[in-house]
């Protein structure tokens, strides 16, 4: 088998059983939707405070959307009893994991997506003009954050207490994710030119090389169990 | 046979390395504590760096020390190098919370805060929190197997932080003062520089002597635990 088919395939997979039961994607929407409702009866702040603190906001309710929504991303297969297909599967492994990396990242993509209007919504944000930038950071930051929670669904969807331990290992890896994430968020909602935050995506890109190449790599050793 | 030969080596030297490390340690405390002068700005408040510093570099080491048996466990998958690993894992758990705790009792009189939210104490924390996600992997995965080879990929992708620790002062802004001993020269006094030297080296050491112990610890924990497996079952085919 071809390993870029492998690759579109399992992806393709993840994305026709997202669009039939929508069971992933609706209960990551609903829960961020749940976060920012709590920050916006939570904050009851003037305009210019909001806007330092917005950036932050955006990212911590992105962040519990990646728990509730990558945590369950290898859960499908292992209540299947497919884990065992794809150890037998003769081609690399990575090409498992980027086929998982590239579903998961739509879905999280997907989500932000239709988030960001709601933030313009409750918090009186006016996002047109940086609209692009922020789609850009979106996009940079939620590679890096897909990489790391594939692999490490990929890990914990086995033991016990995955529910705990997931977001335990996630957490602490992907905090300067978040930080270039929320300083690169910081400089495009304050209007600035993209030259003067273009650092923290540069940041970000750098990130995402590493956590997809070593997770690529590493990858085999998990799906040897 | 390797497993064997290799804790026959390290029964046959921990005790130098303890005892070295010991000497060294007293030594820098006695010239630390008593001979060294105060700092012009900081006063006595500096003789915590003594302790500090060594800390914060021998969590370092420690880790790079987890990194290197990790992928070694990869490679060869032998039982006595993950024993290894989950030794360096708790020992680096050690000295990461002794370096924050030193910091925070430096960082009171100094910044007039126990904690802040500089890039280098931030990286740092993340360390503590990737080696209390690790020895808790350990602990909820009942397959040693699994567990020795999840852990050590969970080391292997934690690795990334230690250069964030080290740069972050130069990258960013920091309120945490840059390395003093560098490309562009050493900016300690000599009547400092002793007892960090003596200090530092001392520490590396003990590290060294708790690794060698705790390693053998858990290689005759766990061929205590295969020995008894191998009983029960005896036992119930008799």
């Amino acid at each position: 088998m071809h390993f870029f088919s492998v690759v579109k395939w399992i992806a393709w997979k993840d994305l026709l059983s997202e669009y039939r039961n929508r069971e992933n994607i609706s209960s990551m929407f609903f829960f961020a939707l749940n976060v920012i409702l709590i920050f916006s009866f939570s904050f009851s702040l003037d305009p210019e405070t909001l806007k330092e603190i917005m950036p932050g906001i955006i990212w911590v309710a992105f962040g519990f959307t990646a728990i509730i929504g990558l945590g369950k991303s290898f859960l499908i297969e292992v209540n299947n009893d497919c884990m065992e297909y794809f150890q037998c599967l003769p081609v690399p492994k990575g090409a498992i994991y980027l086929g998982k990396f590239l579903g998961n990242l739509l879905f999280m993509l997907t989500v932000e997506i239709v988030l960001f209007p709601l933030f313009v919504l409750f918090f009186n944000l006016t996002l047109l003009d940086q609209f692009l930038p922020l789609l850009l950071i979106s996009a940079v930051a939620t590679i890096g954050l897909s990489a790391l929670g594939t692999l490490f669904s990929a890990l914990t969807v086995q033991i016990r207490a995955r529910e705990v331990m997931f977001p335990i290992l996630l957490l602490p890896l992907s905090v300067p994710i978040f930080i270039g994430a929320v300083e690169a968020t910081r400089g495009a909602l304050s209007g600035a030119p993209l030259s003067s935050y273009q650092h923290w995506i540069e940041l970000l890109g750098v990130f995402d090389v590493i956590f997809v190449v070593v997770s690529f790599w590493i990858f085999e050793f998990i799906l040897d169990y | 046979m390797v497993a064997t030969r290799f804790i026959g080596w390290l029964r046959r030297f921990e005790k130098w390395f303890g005892f070295v490390a010991a000497i060294l340690i007293a030594a820098g405390l006695y010239t630390g504590l008593v001979t060294s002068s105060p700092d012009y700005y900081q006063g006595e408040v500096v003789r915590i760096m003594y302790v500090h510093v060594p800390f914060v570099q021998t969590a370092m080491l420690s880790y790079f020390t987890l990194f290197v048996c990790s992928i070694w466990y990869l490679w060869k998958r032998e039982s006595v190098v993950d024993n290894a690993c989950h030794a360096a894992a708790g020992l680096s758990l050690f000295f990461t919370a002794g370096g924050l705790l030193t910091g925070s009792i430096w960082g009171k009189p100094t910044w007039n805060a126990w904690w802040v939210w500089d890039p280098r104490l931030t990286s740092f924390a993340i360390l503590f929190l990737t080696l209390v996600g690790y020895l808790m992997l350990r602990t909820f995965l009942e397959d040693k197997e699994k567990g020795a080879t999840f852990c050590a990929i969970l080391a292997i992708i934690g690795f990334i932080d230690l250069p964030i620790i080290h740069f972050s002062v130069e990258w960013w802004r920091s309120l945490h003062q840059p390395s003093s001993i560098s490309t562009r020269g050493i900016s300690i006094a000599p009547d400092m520089m002793v007892p960090f030297t003596l200090m530092g080296v001392g520490v590396s050491i003990l590290f060294a002597y708790m690794l060698m112990v705790r390693t053998q610890m858990l290689y005759l924990q766990h061929l205590l635990e295969a020995k008894q497996g191998r009983l029960l079952s005896e036992g119930q085919f008799e």
